[in-house]
């Protein structure tokens, strides 16, 4: 069939000429052959990649981790509703308000239960003499709303009648080894150690305490007294009604804050991440090993690109397009991820125990996983981005230059 | 509607008449800096010819084979191959015509130093969509074709001058093109494997039809070719 001026040229479906899809497997595999043949460039673009990503698997995680550690009682916690002093920042740094407000939280239609929760502060006597800052919670041992979750040893209901009080494993390396049953003196009082937690952290990285609600308020030096709470969090019989309930709060309780369940984790997690500048902080640093990791790989491929030039413009002039060398490129770029990636990876999977043993929270799960090796991915595929401009301007006719 | 990826040039057979470039002229710049690299240049390359084009540095030589390979366009006149102009197609057609019909081979071999001496024609084969299960055979064909089936396991950097150049003759007959197209190709070669070279791409013409067009400056070439066009100031000497 003629397609152009009579007599030029013609197209024809013979299988000979026919532009076979298998052209891109070829630049795949002169990819492959290429990034594996130069072995000391492999190693160095490696090196970017996994250094970038061991930076931002440290950053997000220890990131997430840390907001983990900081939302920790409200996500275990099985409450709907949050009643706060006015003005609260984050849930760790409370103002006591009267606990008798739990009964205009009580005689709000749709509440199914309410409890008050105490979070307060207290010092921890160590062995040797010395003092640990320690965050205390209250809560109501009949009911355990509050309680620790995790429990290695003893029951939430242990602290119930007397100077009980349950600590958290991840303090052993600053309050020393934690043995049920042990005399510990907090806050100048005498308690006594009858359950031990798992991995239940606070943002501020003190260690924190559990006791009853009672006790709580009986303790000296805190700011919560007798006949105040620092939390009512309340259960909804239907959690349809969340905001009709909360609007209804905040009209009746115009002295207190009324956050849902969802607001005050973000409440808290804005409050350490922006107010304070330290989620800056970490994106900074997860910027900076992207932007590091993505300038080793980009200047990599590119010095590579420099010295393939004369093969990629044999390429073009044999007939290779456009896009079958982009297809070199982007190949290499996202073979050099997948690997430096990997790598990556399985360093951040060995060091996270040693990371959590010196007490930090790092978070790794699979959808960080999926999320990073995108971002990954695609600086890499960014850093290409000069190499492809460079081959779009080559011109084949250069490889007839000696 | 165009299918850009099967473009035949089917023979018209005017003399076994492989490729012509009719009147073709390449300017460089524009008014006070434009230079005329080739001028009004009309010849023709035959099936089972070698045809040298030799002349001074800056004559034009190079520009002429690379519009007559299709790798630059001429600022007018026509390039036909099979009688067909080429000229007119886009820049994303024209891959496809220089991948069926044009095989090159450059001063400076041009080899890929990632792949062995087999791998760097089993590459262009498959860019040539020669058939997967027939491309090794192919490429040890090639080589067996050049004498160098003993080196197909070598990486180029394993080979001499001129076995770099022989595995580069054999990439550029990859996929049987009809049109030959060598620049200098015995530049970086010594004498005797030069004229190796050059025998070999007689023999290509004379006994495989290829129609081949030399750039040398070689004067051993001049024993070997058919015919030889001379060029200076991108004008053919008559």
């Amino acid at each position: 069939m003629p397609v152009q001026q009579s007599g030029c040229y013609s197209e024809q479906s013979s299988s000979s000429v026919q532009r076979v899809k298998g052209v891109n497997a070829e630049m795949l595999w002169l990819a492959f052959k290429t990034l594996f043949h130069e072995k000391g460039r492999l190693v160095v673009t490696l090196v970017g990649i996994t250094f970038s990503t061991v930076l931002v698997f440290t950053q997000a995680g220890m990131y997430i981790g840390m907001m983990g550690d900081a939302t920790a009682l409200i996500r275990n916690v099985d409450a709907d509703i949050w009643v706060a002093s006015k003005n609260i920042q984050n849930i760790d740094f409370s103002y006591p308000i009267s606990e008798e407000r739990i009964n205009r939280v009580n005689a709000m239609p749709g509440i199914l239960w309410s409890e008050r929760l105490i979070m307060t502060w207290g010092f921890l006597k160590l062995p040797d003499g010395g003092l640990e800052q320690v965050q205390v919670v209250g809560y109501n041992p009949d009911t355990t709303v509050g309680a620790p979750w995790n429990l290695l040893a003893g029951h939430a209901h242990d602290v119930k009648g007397g100077p009980y009080m349950i600590l958290d494993k991840t303090a052993e390396n600053r309050l020393g080894a934690l043995t049920v049953g042990s005399i510990w003196e907090l806050s100048g009082k005498r308690m006594k150690l009858v359950g031990i937690s798992n991995g239940i952290k606070s943002f501020t990285t003190s260690p924190m305490v559990f006791m009853s609600y009672n006790q709580a308020q009986l303790l000296p030096y805190g700011p919560v007294r007798t006949n105040q709470t620092s939390y009512i969090i309340a259960k909804l019989e239907d959690s349809g009604t969340k905001d009709r309930v909360v609007a209804a709060l905040r009209s009746s309780m115009k002295d207190n804050d009324i956050y849902t369940r969802e607001d005050f984790i973000r409440k808290t997690i804005l409050y350490w991440t922006v107010q304070t500048g330290m989620g800056m902080g970490f994106f900074l640093t997860a910027l900076l090993g992207l932007i590091v990791g993505g300038a080793i790989v980009g200047q990599t491929i590119y010095a590579g690109t420099m010295e393939h030039l004369r093969e990629f413009g044999t390429l073009k002039a044999i007939g290779a397009t456009n896009g079958d060398i982009y297809m070199v490129i982007f190949s290499q770029a996202g073979m050099s991820a997948v690997i430096g990636y990997v790598i990556g990876t399985a360093l951040i999977f060995l060091a996270k125990g040693g990371i959590e043993k010196a007490g930090v929270s790092i978070y790794i799960g699979t959808e960080m996983i999926f999320i990073l090796f995108f971002v990954v991915l695609l600086t890499c595929f960014a850093a290409s981005f000069f190499s492809v401009r460079r081959i779009r301007t080559l011109d084949p006719v250069t490889v007839f230059k000696a | 509607m165009q299918n850009k990826n099967n473009i035949i040039l089917s023979s018209q057979d005017t003399d076994n008449i492989v490729l012509e470039t009719k009147d073709i002229t390449k300017v460089y710049g524009k008014t006070e800096n434009r230079v005329v690299a080739v001028d009004s240049v009309t010849i023709s390359l035959q099936a089972h010819e070698v045809l040298l084009i030799i002349g001074p540095s800056g004559s034009g030589k190079t520009t002429l084979l690379s519009m007559m390979g299709c790798i630059l366009r001429p600022s007018s006149g026509d390039v036909l191959i099979n009688g067909k102009a080429v000229s007119g197609l886009s820049e994303r057609e024209l891959p496809f015509v220089r991948r069926r019909y044009i095989g090159f081979v450059f001063q400076s071999f041009n080899l890929f130093p990632s792949l062995r001496a087999v791998e760097n024609i089993e590459l262009i084969l498959r860019l040539k969509q020669t058939e997967k299960e027939k491309v090794p055979g192919e490429a040890f064909k090639l080589l067996d074709m050049v004498g160098l089936r003993k080196r197909a396991d070598n990486y180029p950097e394993d080979l001499s001058g001129g076995e770099k150049q022989r595995v580069a003759l054999a990439r550029a007959l990859a996929g049987d093109p009809q049109i030959l197209l060598a620049d200098e190709p015995t530049a970086n070669l010594d004498s005797k494997t030069g004229l190796e070279v050059l025998r070999l791409l007689r023999d290509l013409a004379e006994h495989s039809g290829k129609a081949v067009a030399v750039v040398s400056h070689d004067p051993k070439a001049e024993t070997l070719a058919h015919r030889v066009v001379t060029l200076e100031d991108g004008k053919v000497l008559q």
